[in-house]
């Protein structure tokens, strides 16, 4: 009976235990034994190969490049999404009539689909009679419609900023609810203890806000940087990585390649799969969320 | 008290319509077992086609459903279920379905080699009573070792449109023969603040743009079956573009603009030359700017003339075999290529047919007989199963070439094709 007792933890945990397993742990090991085997474009599998896929991934000409530009992509998108949010969820946590229709409307860009958001970001580019070029043709910042300057998708830099504009916006709102919830927390009478001991509200904010603000800050940044590094709809549809694969980060590159070998593009998933493993280690441990947990 | 009752007459309400449901569910599962059981039992074809229509009103999938339900009028045994996608998706979908293993019935569309090569296809002699009548000029395309398994469902071949209308008011006298016409028009063109040279070199087409580059100068994708994309002729020829791009006489970042778009703004006036096929005029067309004496076609310019041969196109039907539906595809695409089914294909997307017989049908035809005359001697594609994996590589990358070193991106082409194959 007791031994029974025992046992019974194992039937609550059990069917979360086995989804992970399922859904999550399975695929990784399925994914790192595809990178080791040859598998042509239409996913027959046709043996082990070694190390072939990952030779010959280091020898794609474009491979350092995609890398790099996701790093840029995601220090860039998760930092500006972060200092945003900042003052966003301090504007939201003060009181001002309709605060409550401005919190839901924040939610928007987090409820509509990408995919969309990005559609219409491409559609409102268009070189030609995209709103945003027409309202910067009137503006006088586009001298000209259907020109090269009108045509901010074409050009990789342009795209790049445009594309991390549009990721920066649909982020926006998850971090910010992460920081506002963060914010609430924090009891008032410590920002009474510290007016007593004359601190000016910038002081406070610094010394008081941004320390308790912490663990919400370290887990909005978590998810936002395991979420921008694979972000797909984005740049699918808005460059498809192109020109070329000069606006491709690793996740699209590996799409990309995925059409001729799915073995080739494994082994890129599994490079991911590292990094981000990688990124998120380096993370937690300059940020010492040990401390953190413990307190 | 009361309260209670009602809410027990809720709950029995609940559970009644609960039940009611799950009775639902099995009655219409058991009443489709009992069909297949009944002796006359249903196979349901996946068929999957790709979209050449402008818009809803005639899209593709409305073309099969008149074909599909006076099939099934006729064969009430077989269901077909029509999927249609959009070219600029059409081959990654596929690859999907194959990779994950679920296969359709019969593709419209690109065809590859490689799925032949994997065992994945029907041979047109098994699924189709007459192969011998599919038109004898795209056999080798759609044929691997020997076998053929591509079956011509539609074709056509390129030819340069020019709107006249801006010629005209550029002052230009003649139509463009020699790629130096075209650089000397397009330049007249982009005066008048429009685009002078339409130029695709986005990923949904790029390949076909290229070729027709290259054949300007004798070049193209092979020389006697082996790749040599990194020739001197090709490169030449994406020197030629790098400058006409330069210039300014193309759109701007042509490496990210596809066929599509370009067709519409041809079809809107703004644009003064762009290479195309007779599909282009439906939608010339359904635009209502350009009148028919606003614009015309005529062969493509080459580096000192007009080519003498074009790139036939021809878009093919495979039947794959995992799903084993061999009889029942054969049964669909003998009904499916009726002459009067190819004949209304060409009518509504004012492409050619495939058939020997249509292709008679249609030989008095004005409109249809000059390309019908061209298509024997067209240049096709590679049909080797190296060109699935190269098609993608190209459509991505080629277009870095007329802003970049076009040397280079060749080259890196030429390399993935040849370690390939």
């Amino acid at each position: 009976m007791l031994a029974l007792r025992r046992l019974s933890p194992l039937l609550w945990l059990g069917p979360a235990v086995a989804l992970i397993g399922v859904v999550v742990l399975w695929p990784v090991v399925v994914m790192v034994q595809s990178s080791f085997q040859q598998i042509g474009g239409e996913g027959f599998v046709v043996g082990y190969n070694g190390t072939d896929n990952y030779r010959h991934l280091f020898d794609e000409p474009d491979f350092v490049s995609v890398l790099l530009r996701t790093v840029v992509w995601v220090v860039v998108i998760v930092s500006v999404t972060m200092l945003i949010s900042l003052g966003l969820a301090q504007l939201f946590n003060q009181k001002f009539p309709g605060r409550r229709v401005t919190r839901w409307a924040l939610i928007i860009p987090w409820a509509a689909s990408v995919m969309m958001t990005a559609l219409i970001f491409k559609w409102a580019l268009d070189p030609n009679v995209g709103v945003i070029n027409v309202i910067l043709h009137h503006l006088g910042v586009v001298k000209q419609l259907g020109s090269a300057q009108a045509d901010w998708l074409g050009n990789p830099t342009s795209a790049l900023l445009w594309m991390m504009g549009v990721a920066v916006f649909v982020s926006l709102p998850f971090t910010t609810y992460a920081i506002l919830s963060g914010l609430q927390g924090i009891p008032q009478d410590v920002y009474e203890a510290a007016s007593i001991d004359g601190a000016t509200s910038w002081k406070a904010y610094l010394r008081v806000t941004l320390p308790l603000l912490r663990p919400a800050i370290v887990v909005a940044t978590l998810i936002n940087v395991i979420n921008v590094f694979n972000s797909f709809p984005i740049i699918w549809e808005m460059t498809r990585g192109g020109p070329g694969y000069e606006t491709a980060t690793s996740t699209i590159f590996m799409i990309e390649i995925k059409q001729g070998d799915v073995g080739e593009a494994a082994s890129m998933s599994a490079i991911n799969f590292l990094l981000v493993i990688v990124i998120v280690l380096v993370y937690l441990a300059t940020t010492g969320w040990k401390e953190q947990v413990d307190r | 008290m009361n309260k209670k009752l009602t809410s027990r007459i809720a709950g029995g309400i609940a559970l009644a319509s609960a039940a009611a449901l799950a009775l639902a569910a099995c009655s219409s599962s058991s009443s489709s077992g009992g069909s297949s059981s009944g002796g006359g039992s249903t196979t349901t074809l996946k068929l999957v086609v790709a979209d050449y229509g402008t818009g809803p009103s005639n899209a593709s999938a409305k073309y099969w459903d008149t074909i599909v339900s006076a099939f099934e009028a006729a064969h009430p045994d077989i269901k077909v279920n029509v999927t249609s996608i959009p070219w600029t998706n059409f081959d990654q979908q596929v690859q999907t379905m194959i990779q994950n293993k679920q296969y359709p019935d019969i593709t419209e569309g690109d065809y590859f080699s490689n799925y032949a090569q994997d065992g994945l296809l029907y041979p047109a002699s098994d699924v189709l009573s007459d192969p011998g009548n599919l038109l004898p000029a795209f056999k080798a395309q759609g044929t691997y070792n020997g076998t053929q398994y591509g079956m011509p469902f539609t074709t056509s071949s390129r030819t340069l449109f020019y709107n006249k209308k801006l010629f005209g008011a550029a002052g230009i006298k003649a139509a463009p023969q020699t790629w130096a016409d075209v650089e000397a028009d397009a330049a007249k063109i982009k005066k008048l603040g429009k685009v002078g040279f339409g130029l695709p070199l986005g990923s949904e087409e790029a390949q076909a743009e290229s070729l027709l580059w290259m054949l300007g100068d004798g070049g193209g994708y092979q020389t006697a079956g082996k790749y040599t994309i990194d020739s001197p002729a090709n490169v030449e020829a994406f020197t030629f573009l790098k400058g006409l791009v330069a210039a300014g006489d193309t759109e701007p970042d042509p490496a990210t603009v596809d066929r599509t778009t370009l067709w519409e703004q041809f079809a809107q006036g703004t644009i003064g030359m762009i290479n195309g096929s007779p599909a282009l005029i439906p939608i010339i067309e359904s635009a209502g700017v350009l009148k028919t004496s606003d614009w015309t076609s005529v062969p493509i310019a080459g580096k000192t003339g007009p080519l003498k041969v074009t790139l036939g196109v021809c878009d093919n039907v495979a039947a794959f075999r995992p799903n084993g539906h061999e009889a029942q595809i054969k049964e669909f695409l003998d009904f499916a290529y009726q002459d009067k089914y190819q004949l209304a294909f060409d009518n509504e997307y004012d492409l050619l047919p495939a058939t020997t017989t249509a292709a008679k049908a249609l030989a008095t035809n004005p409109v249809f007989s000059p390309f019908l005359t061209a298509l024997p001697d067209s240049v096709q594609y590679p049909s080797d199963t190296a060109w699935a994996n190269e098609k993608t590589k190209i459509q991505q990358t080629i277009g870095t070439a007329v802003t970049g070193n076009p040397a280079t991106v060749l080259s890196q082409l030429e390399q993935t094709a040849t370690s390939a194959s």
